[in-house]
Formats: structure tokens, C-alpha cells, sequence
């Protein structure tokens, strides 16, 4: 395996994203500028420029015509993907932490920082995937949390939920159309902030990466855990894979740590987990500071992290990956 | 003399061949690959011939034609006007990382791998015991008192060796005695302390199978009589078993027994072969 390392960025990465044909890759960090790769072979197929402070968070919609990326600069903006041209901007009282297209690329939700008497809030869009259309400035939903504050937060199957993690280590489940709280659950350690939470391709699962040093798979419906993966190390990011039952789980020493910490000790490695076994099958090292967000290529043929160090490193998997089978699933399969 | 002014000297020739760099020389061989020829110079002003051999293959992938179309969009930002492909400033191929997926795979076995490299690389000398040839200083070693180190005859089997040593070292010529054999002029004054073991009673077992255990020794060895102590000998990178280990009886007579019928024995496709520890000097 020979990753691509990309070096478009002055600054530590914050969110990497593919698109849904998985050619193209998204990276934001805290440079203000967004990029935009050919995961193929690595080339940079432009840059979206506007964006006047750091970076958190993007995501396109499912057509590949419409970019999300919200940031520090207390908006949130709407791009085209083709031109890098600028569509539209939401302002907002305090930063964006996370935006994401719901499953039909109609909606568009962005979660808001809780900070100086603004309580952090969910708030949604109604999308016109046209490019050449007005978008529209009123919100449909607003969700204000006054317990604790979401920091990661998604569309489950058909927008029917939205799924939020919360700074306080618990999962909540809002009806998508109305907004209402649905379930709250203690999914983390009790004050042990949720990092990520990425879908499973059909979204009736998801996973949760936590700084309790922690992931766990939760089912959309009923928000019951069904696996933990522990680790040594606090964790930023976590990806499910498709056609390999497989979690890769991204983290490291905090960040205002790591000049302290040796590459080797600070961890900074994508892990491997099976899905079902919950067994760690190994790590891919390269980056020399955390990894900020982990993103698996659609069609599982590949992942991409995003560091601290400001790189990111885009892997295509090789056959060992993909041939490696636990003994009970050779039998199963030979059956 | 026309034809000599007309010509520039060889001299002046020379010198413009050196500033002229040849053009890019790109010749296809046999094999269908190409080998391209550039000129360059290099910072010290030294004139540098790159040949390159590659070897063009089209690879058809097949996509869907949506991404297809991408491929071809206009590059735009920090990007525009760039040409197609990967520019060397913003993407790069880093180093092979072997990814190999196993069950249970353990975070130690990577740092532990690293430590022992580097505590080879500090101290750069690998320590082998000469009598066993384990990794410890012969000094250190469990059976400095019932064997004697490799190669060297047992003093039992020459009796007149030891005295000899001890007072000049003349059998080997030298009059240098080595630190662990002076003073063993005699039997009687060796400390005999709490270390020293009973070899009478000690078996040595040799051919033993590399994926033997402790136990399966002891259970085998035990039939025979109270054991006292079972080593076996292992490596400590791979913790596989290195083919000798020594099994001390209480009493001799059981090691007698034990000897007479585990001598031959098979034990995992392989013969034992047992005999008595050799005494050391």
C-alpha cells in the first residue's frame, strides 16, 4: 500500500470527506481554504476560496454539485463543486461545528458552538440542488440544545431522524420533522465529548468515536450499543468500512500535547478493528501528528485521513485487505 | 587561410557543445519499453545524462460515466491553468506501508520489536553463554555447575587436566589461566555453595522438538521419580525451544532409570537422546 500524500493545506486538517462515487475527495483544515482532490491519483482539482477563519467541517450532496463547509468565521457556506464558484452564505452567531446533506441531498444541517450566551444549536435548510437557484435563508428546523451542547450530528435513513452526539458523551434522536427529542442516550463516558459519528452505508447504524477513548456502533432506531471498540488513546474519528466488516478508528494525543510526544508514543495511527469481533487487526502509521478524521472510500477500495500535521494521506488497500478472513469466516464462506 | 578562419578553433568548439545542452532523446526498444535521454546541469556546473527506461501499460478502468465526466473539469482556485495530472507541489507518494491484517494483533508486538532493535543497536554485541549458548554471560548461567562450556573437554574424562590448568595452563601452551578456571586446583576447594547442584542426578536431554514445553518434559520425566528441576532451553526472540534441556532428579538411581528408558524415546518425531550432564570444571 503506497499512500498519496497530499500537501495543499498550511494547517492541521479538520474533516476529510469523499464524495458518494468516491473520485473525488474533500479536505478543510484551519487555513481557511478548502480543496478539493482526485482520490484516484492524488491531483488537486481546485480550491474554494471565501472563508475568512478556520475551517471545521464539510460535506457534499449526493449529485457531487453541491459543497457545505462550515467554520470559525460564525458561517456557513454553500458552494458549487464544479467552479469552486460561491453560492450562498448563512451567518450565524457563533461557529459551525458540523454540516451534513441529508440522504437526498434536499436538506442541509449545521450544527452551531454553544459560546459567549448563545446555547449550541442543530439548524436545517431546505436545499434546491440547483446550482443556478436561490437558496433559501430561512431555517426549517431549529433544534436548540440546553442541556449539552451537540458537537457532531446527522441525518439517519430517509431524514426520518436526526441523530446528534453531545459534548457530554450522550446520543440523542430528533424527529426530522418536527425537531422533538425523541431518546437521549448515555452512549460515552459521562462528560467525555463525542468526536464523530459517520454512518454505516444504509444508515441503520452508525459509529461514535469519543474522547473516553472509545468507539462504539449504535443503531439508528433504538440507539442501542452494539459494539465498543477500546483503545489506548483519545479519539477524534471513526469510519465504518463497506465490503470489509471492518472500523478504522483515527486519534492521538491531543493536540496542544504532541510536541511533547514522540511520533511513536503519541499514537498517531489509523486502527483497524473488526466490525463483528471487535479485535484490533492492525494499523497503518505515516502521519506525525493525531489524526484529526478518517473517511473511507464508498465503494471500500480505499481510506483517507486527515492530521494535525496538515497532510493527508489517501490510501488505495491492496489484496492482504481485502483476503483477510477470521477463520470462522472461511468456514461460513466455504459452506 | 579562409577555411581556417572560417572554422571556429576546436578549442571554442568544445566550449559550445558544453553550453548547448543535446536535445531530449527518447528511443523505443525491443522490449516495448522507451528509453528517454535528458541533459542537465547539475548545481556545480557539471553536465548530468539522465536515462530513464520506462515502460508504458494502458490500464482500462472502467467508471461510471458521471465521474468519467469530472475527470475532465476545469481545474479552478490555487489550481487554474495548472496542467492535467498530479502537480509535485501539493501531491507526493509517500513510502510503502505493508498492511497486512491479523487476528489479534497486538500493539506490544510492534513496540517490542522496535526495543529489542534498539538495545541491539546500543550495545552491538550479542552476549551467548558458552555453555548452553543462551543469551546470558557463561558467568550467569543455571548450569555453570553441572556443564562445562562447548567445546572443551569435561575434566572427568582427564583427570590429570584440572590440577594441570590451575597451576600453569600447559596444555594449551600458554601460561595464561583464564579467571574461571584459576583457582581450581582441586575439588575440595571449591566453594561448594548453595548453587552448586547435584549433577549426579542431572539428565541431559538433547533432540528435543523446538515446540516443547516445560510440562511436557516434567510429565514425561516424572513417571521416573521426583523431579526436581526441568530446564529447557529457549530462545528468547522466538520462544521456541533451542533441542536440549536438563532434568535434575532427586535421587540418582531414578535418573539412572529414567535415562535407560527415555534414551531413544520418541517424543514429537523426534528421538530423545538422553545421557548424563557432564560435570563442569
Amino acid at each position: 500500500m503506497r499512500p498519496i500524500l497530499l500537501s495543499g493545506h498550511e494547517r492541521a486538517l479538520t474533516q476529510v470527506k469523499y464524495n458518494a462515487d468516491g473520485d473525488i475527495i474533500f479536505s478543510v483544515s484551519k487555513d481557511h481554504v478548502v480543496c478539493a482532490w482526485f482520490s484516484h491519483n492524488g491531483e488537486r482539482l481546485g480550491t474554494y476560496h471565501g472563508h475568512q477563519g478556520a475551517l471545521w467541517t464539510v460535506d457534499v450532496d449526493p449529485t457531487s454539485t453541491l459543497l457545505a463547509t462550515g467554520g470559525a468565521d460564525n458561517t456557513m457556506r454553500l458552494w458549487e463543486v464544479k467552479t469552486g464558484k460561491l453560492l450562498k452564505t448563512w451567518d450565524f452567531e457563533t461557529s459551525i461545528k458540523r454540516v451534513e446533506f441529508s440522504p437526498d441531498g434536499r436538506q442541509l444541517l449545521g450544527v452551531t458552538e454553544k459560546r459567549s450566551g448563545h446555547l449550541g444549536s442543530i439548524v436545517v435548510y431546505e436545499i434546491d440542488p440547483d446550482p443556478q437557484a436561490e437558496q433559501t435563508s430561512e431555517q426549517s428546523l431549529r433544534i436548540v440544545c440546553d442541556e449539552s451542547k451537540a458537537t457532531v450530528a446527522g441525518f439517519s435513513y430517509l431524514a426520518q431522524m436526526i441523530i446528534a452526539g453531545h459534548e457530554d458523551g450522550t446520543v440523542s434522536q430528533y424527529d426530522g420533522k418536527t425537531g422533538e427529542l425523541l431518546y437521549n442516550a448515555p452512549v460515552h463516558e459521562p462528560d467525555m465529548q463525542i468526536t464523530d459519528l459517520q454512518w454505516a452505508p444504509d444508515r441503520t447504524y452508525f459509529i461514535t468515536a469519543s474522547k473516553d477513548k472509545t468507539a462504539k456502533l449504535v443503531v439508528t432506531e433504538s440507539l442501542e450499543v452494539l459494539k465498543s471498540y477500546p483503545t489506548d488513546t483519545p479519539l477524534n474519528s471513526a469510519a465504518i468500512t463497506p465490503v470489509k466488516d471492518y472500523v478504522i478508528l483515527g486519534g492521538g494525543q491531543a493536540a496542544m500535547d504532541v510536541t511533547t510526544t514522540s511520533a511513536r508514543q503519541g499514537k498517531f495511527e489509523a486502527r483497524f478493528y473488526h466490525k463483528v469481533f471487535m479485535e484490533e487487526i492492525g494499523r497503518v502509521r505515516g502521519h506525525f501528528g493525531p489524526l484529526n478524521y478518517v473517511a473511507v472510500h464508498p465503494q471500500g477500495t480505499g481510506y483517507c485521513s486527515g492530521g494535525e500535521d496538515g497532510y493527508v494521506r489517501v490510501h488505495h488497500f491492496d489484496k492482504p485487505y481485502f483476503d483477510f478472513l477470521y477463520e470462522v469466516e472461511r468456514e461460513q464462506a466455504n459452506l | 587561410m579562409s577555411r581556417v578562419a572560417g572554422r571556429t578553433d576546436w578549442a571554442e568548439d568544445d566550449d559550445e557543445d558544453s553550453t548547448q545542452l543535446p536535445p531530449q532523446q527518447i528511443t523505443k526498444n525491443k522490449d516495448g519499453t522507451e528509453t528517454i535521454t535528458t541533459w542537465a546541469y547539475r548545481d556545480d556546473g557539471k553536465k548530468v545524462k539522465t536515462m530513464r527506461r520506462i515502460k508504458k501499460t494502458t490500464i482500462k478502468q472502467i467508471v461510471n460515466p458521471r465521474v468519467a465526466e469530472r475527470k475532465h473539469w476545469e481545474k479552478f482556485g490555487q489550481e487554474k491553468g495548472k496542467p492535467l495530472g498530479p502537480q509535485t507541489d501539493t501531491t507526493s507518494v509517500a513510502e510503502n506501508i505493508a498492511f497486512r491484517p491479523v487476528a489479534g494483533w497486538k500493539a506490544s508486538t510492534e513496540d517490542k520489536e522496535a526495543e529489542k532493535k534498539k538495545a541491539l543497536a546500543t550495545t552491538n554485541t550479542k552476549i551467548k553463554c558458552r555453555i548452553c549458548s543462551g543469551d546470558h554471560f557463561t558467568s550467569k548461567c543455571p548450569f555453570k555447575d553441572t556443564m562445562q562450556p562447548e567445546g572443551e573437554a569435561a575434566p572427568a574424562d582427564m583427570p590429570g587436566d584440572a590440577p594441570e590448568a590451575g597451576a600453569l595452563g600447559g596444555a594449551g601452551g600458554s601460561s595464561y589461566v583464564p579467571p574461571h578456571l584459576r583457582g581450581r586446583g582441586g575439588a575440595g576447594e571449591k566453594m561448594g555453595g548453595k548453587y552448586e547442584r547435584d549433577d549426579l542426578a542431572t539428565l541431559r536431554v538433547t533432540n528435543v522438538s523446538e515446540f516443547a514445553e516445560e510440562q511436557d518434559l516434567r510429565d514425561m520425566f516424572s513417571r521416573f521419580g521426583h523431579v526436581t528441576r526441568v530446564f529447557l532451553a529457549k530462545d528468547r526472540e522466538t520462544g521456541m525451544a533451542k533441542g536440549f534441556a536438563f532434568v535434575s532428579y532427586a535421587d540418582r538411581t531414578d535418573a539412572q532409570l529414567a535415562c535407560s528408558k527415555m534414551d531413544g524415546y520418541g517424543f514429537r518425531h523426534l528421538i530423545l537422546r538422553v545421557e548424563f550432564a557432564k560435570k563442569a570444571t
